[in-house]
């Protein structure tokens, strides 16, 4: 039918790959996105971001088609989880120059929320997760991925996968019952059932 | 009494909020909320945790960063001409990479991104003269497209190259060492080194 627009069907490699700029354009809004809802601040989010896509374009060759997104998600949770662990070295072995800069990063919740529209409430409960339990949280509630798209781009089972997402809500919620224990929302929802009785 | 003595079990609870429990599990995990006050509260607190991440919308991307990633092909230090990449051809305006899953092409000349792109000119144009070094690529291409002569044109040397070009600096070294290493320990015989003339 349309042969003359479509690549030849009989190359395997028929795929057409988009140019480096378009990768950017599609991509870079979802990578440092979820940078930033696993570091929580954007210094760390746009080294994150920055490193992903330094990644991409090495192994561009190797890439197989279908699976960016996917790709994305395992090299963005991969390097934090990695820089995690880093820090958390740092931390023990107590240097006292490199220290300095650790809790340094953090932004005020006013510049959070105008960078990210996401309650600083909510993210400083995001923060107080382990990693493990947030980069869980973060790609099932705020990414949208299943179960075992998670499984997959982490390299564990769907069985810890749940627990995961399990354990994460329930300390996610205590933080945030911790930080706002009068909610404003409730005065509203029981005054119809007052009236009613 | 229908309802099972065992309350659902933590991962069911979470999986249930998700819709990623299967028809018979599901049915089963209703009726049991059914009467359970104690199960419906921990489904009702997961569902509120969930609602909490789900309401808040995109995140913006600095300006700044964005411009750094396009210039990525520029600066970033692509490793193994032998491992990773098929092939790498140049042209005056583009690069193109060909892998056994196609081809990307980058283009040269990135659309103005920022306000300080002449700022840019000159960090760019280094970095995509290394960029060609470490791939030993194209110098005719290179003066082509940069009519600015460059002194550093053979140094595969940008600033952000820290572990890959490690890498490859040893592949390149060992010949050498194991010269010199021949030729000391194999002094019976020697297979005629240049360097140790008289």
């Amino acid at each position: 039918m349309s042969d003359a627009v479509d690549p030849a069907p009989t190359a395997t490699e028929a795929w057409v790959a988009p140019t480096w700029e378009q990768v950017v354009r599609d991509h870079s809004a979802r990578v440092y996105r979820l940078a930033y809802r696993l570091s929580g601040n954007p210094q760390d989010a746009e080294d994150l971001t920055q490193e992903t896509f330094v990644r991409v374009f090495r192994s561009l060759a190797d890439f197989s088609p279908g699976t960016f997104e996917g790709w994305l998600h395992r090299i963005t949770t991969n390097l934090f989880l990695d820089m995690v662990r880093r820090r958390q070295r740092i931390r023990f072995d107590a240097l006292p120059e490199d220290t300095e800069r650790l809790p340094g990063t953090a932004p005020s919740p006013e510049q959070v929320y105008a960078d990210t529209h996401l309650d600083p409430q909510v993210q400083a409960a995001l923060d107080a997760l382990s990693p493990e339990f947030r980069v869980a949280v973060v790609l099932c509630d705020i990414e949208g991925l299943t179960y075992e798209e998670i499984a997959a781009t982490l390299g564990i089972k769907l069985g810890t996968v749940r627990s995961r997402i399990h354990r994460g809500r329930v300390q996610l919620r205590e933080a945030l019952a911790h930080l706002a224990p009068r909610r404003p929302v409730n005065d509203e929802t029981v005054a119809p059932e007052g009236s009613a009785g | 009494m229908n309802i099972p003595e065992s309350h659902l079990a933590q991962e069911a609870v979470a999986a249930l909020v998700d819709g990623e429990l299967a028809g018979g599990p599901a049915a089963r995990a209703a009726r049991h909320l059914s009467g359970c006050t104690q199960c419906r509260m921990a489904v009702q607190a997961q569902r509120e945790a969930k609602e909490a991440l789900h309401t808040c919308s995109d995140v913006a991307v600095p300006g700044d960063l964005l411009s750094r990633l396009r210039a990525i092909p520029f600066t970033a230090d692509v490793p193994g001409t032998g491992g990773g990449l098929g092939s790498l051809s140049a042209a005056p305006d583009q690069l193109t990479v060909s892998g056994p899953s196609g081809s990307w092409s980058v283009a040269l000349d990135p659309p103005p991104a920022g306000a300080d792109r002449a700022g840019h000119a000159r960090w760019l144009r280094r970095g995509f003269v290394g960029a060609l070094g470490v791939l030993g690529l194209g110098v005719t291409a290179l003066a082509l497209s940069l009519p600015t002569g460059s002194v550093d044109r053979d140094r595969p040397s940008p600033d952000s190259v820290a572990g890959a070009t490690l890498e490859q600096r040893t592949r390149i070294v060992p010949p050498v060492v194991r010269a010199t290493t021949g030729g000391t320990s194999g002094a019976a015989q020697p297979v005629g080194i240049p360097g140790g003339t008289p």
